[in-house]
């Protein structure tokens, strides 16, 4: 366990008792000890990004638990502030499987994670009601194990997987809820109005991701809507990959170096890093 | 799919240098590697500011270990050639720059350079040491058995340690060691650069993107330059980006640069399969 593990995870569940807050996802350490320098009050992974960093072509379900839960603890490390760990589904259909990661969780001096109702399997995407509840159980009394608090959020992924359904979406949720989730996440939902809903019908908080359908609704827009936690997902990799390639694409097809991007000078990038650095 | 040869991929390298200008776009991590490579480079170089701050060291930071292993993961990433940034070879003495290239080559790279700069330091060896270092790095090049294409560098120009003059003596000098190309970054894009190219006899590799636009590939290619180097220009582009965007999140809540972002599905289509 890491050193201040338990201080982290005190000060991360302190962060979801009231207001708002965004928690930017890193990919890498540099780019974590930047977020975290420009005022994150906790970053969190992002499974993608990750993924993107080591050239996976298939952003889901590549990385396995050990990769994971290695690249968590580097990130532990790295910043001084709470870290999240994005950990797909569990790496594995069973509620031990996820029991399993989530010992994992907290061995890496994580304070929270997130765990999807997610299969892995085109066909069958997502986990019947019944597992995927027994699955969210399990991660919560593993989660109880922890020394401290251990923000388990538990997601629902029909929107990401062609399975636009409102009210399964929010009956899982509920039942997340039930079984004691801390955190209550449903990425893609189609507007303000479902996001508005979904806060009035839980009483745990719950987090919306920007990136994905949502981008362009302010934190300001979030929070009056009843948003606890705003995380970024793949966004902010996306952006930083975007903005190299779209520089290089350029220069080659016109031979001319002026990325229109703004560029972090040397100095900038090394004093972000080195000031993120507990 | 396989890779190709290493071999194939390392003669390559050396003809591209033989003639004509080709851009050597520099990667962070095995990811931008491969994007890079998508996006068509013909070879790809890793770059030790980049490496380093992806591990939130500062430039210097980097070990000969994690350099090779980065090298290694790059070269089986992407079917192009790949020359890695070794700062000094990671050694003071000449058989320890001998020693890294022979390294080198085994991870399947085309190439690497090789500093006049001490790691981790803003001193610089003296020109006789320095060209010793280039010497020991050439002979261990050429029992490879295969091209290994040293990039022999003068960089005091660019750190402070020495004036224009003695850093176009230093690349000349490796040139006549016989080193297959050389490196002055910094040198103004103008005479100093025509001159380097017409006199040097070998290929002219050149940084563009330090601190401001530079001159276009068109321009340096007529200027004799054989191969340009972005260093980290990409990286800081990539990592500028994302502060902005996070900074006016995490200070404003303002989202908008987040709307307009490159697609998914572009950043799969640009990465090769590895």
């Amino acid at each position: 366990m890491s050193k201040g593990a338990t201080s982290r995870a005190a000060v991360f569940a302190e962060l979801h008792r009231s207001g708002c807050f965004v928690m930017p996802n890193a990919w890498d350490v540099g780019s974590a000890r930047m977020f975290a320098r420009l005022g994150a009050p906790a970053v969190a992974t992002t499974s993608a990004g990750f993924a993107f960093s080591k050239g996976n072509r298939d952003w889901v379900g590549v990385t396995g638990r050990k990769a994971a839960l290695d690249h968590a603890r580097e990130m532990v490390e790295a910043v001084a502030c709470p870290v999240s760990a994005d950990l797909e589904d569990g790496f594995g259909p069973t509620p031990e499987d996820v029991a399993e990661t989530v010992r994992g969780a907290i061995a890496a001096g994580l304070a929270g994670c997130t765990i999807e109702d997610t299969t892995g399997d085109p066909d069958a995407p997502i986990h019947d009601f019944g597992l995927a509840v027994e699955r969210v159980s399990a991660a919560v009394e593993t989660a109880r194990t922890a020394p401290g608090p251990f923000m388990l959020t538990a997601r629902s992924e029909n929107f990401l997987h062609g399975r636009p359904d409102f009210d399964d979406t929010l009956r899982r949720l509920q039942a997340f809820e039930a079984e004691g989730a801390d955190v209550l996440y449903a990425p893609g939902l189609p507007d303000m109005a479902a996001i508005r809903t979904l806060c009035a019908e839980v009483s745990r908080p719950v987090n919306v991701v920007i990136g994905i359908r949502s981008a362009g609704y302010t934190v300001a827009a979030l929070a009056e809507a009843g948003v606890h936690r705003i995380s970024l997902g793949s966004a902010l990799a996306r952006l930083a990959y975007g903005a190299a390639i779209k520089a290089m694409r350029a220069a080659m097809s016109t031979g001319d170096f002026a990325p229109t991007e703004p560029a972090l000078s040397f100095a900038e990038i090394e004093d972000l890093i080195k000031a993120g650095t507990p | 799919m396989s890779l190709r040869d290493i071999a194939d991929r390392a003669d390559d390298f050396r003809r591209l240098h033989e003639t004509g200008c080709f851009v050597m776009p520099n990667c962070w991590d095995v990811g931008s590697a491969m994007m890079l490579a998508g996006l068509g480079a013909k070879a790809i170089a890793t770059a030790s500011a980049g490496l380093a701050a992806t591990h939130g060291l500062p430039d210097g930071g980097v070990g000969r270990d994690l350099a090779l292993a980065h090298a290694r993961a790059v070269v089986a990433a992407v079917d192009i050639p790949v020359s890695a940034d070794l700062e000094n070879c990671y050694a003071d003495a000449p058989d320890g720059v001998a020693e890294t290239v022979r390294l080198a080559a085994e991870t399947g790279l085309a190439g690497c350079s090789v500093e006049d700069k001490r790691h981790g330091t803003a001193e610089f060896y003296d020109a006789a040491h320095a060209a010793e270092r280039v010497a020991a790095a050439l002979e261990a090049a050429a029992s490879v058995g295969r091209p290994f294409t040293i990039t022999a560098r003068a960089d005091g120009y660019l750190g402070g340690g020495y004036d224009l003059d003695e850093a176009v003596r230093r690349a000349m000098a490796f040139a006549a060691l016989g080193a297959p190309c050389i490196f002055v970054p910094g040198i103004p894009e103008g005479d100093a650069l025509r001159d380097l190219c017409a006199d040097a006899g070998t290929a002219v590799s050149h940084l563009t993107g330090i601190d401001k636009r530079g001159a276009s590939v068109e321009d340096l290619a007529a200027l004799g330059v054989r191969r340009i180097s972005t260093g980290p220009m990409l990286h800081r582009v990539a990592m500028g980006a994302a502060a902005l965007a996070a900074e006016a999140l995490l200070d404003d809540g303002a989202t908008s640069a987040l709307v307009e972002k490159p697609g998914w599905g572009a950043a799969s289509a640009a990465m090769k399969p590895g």
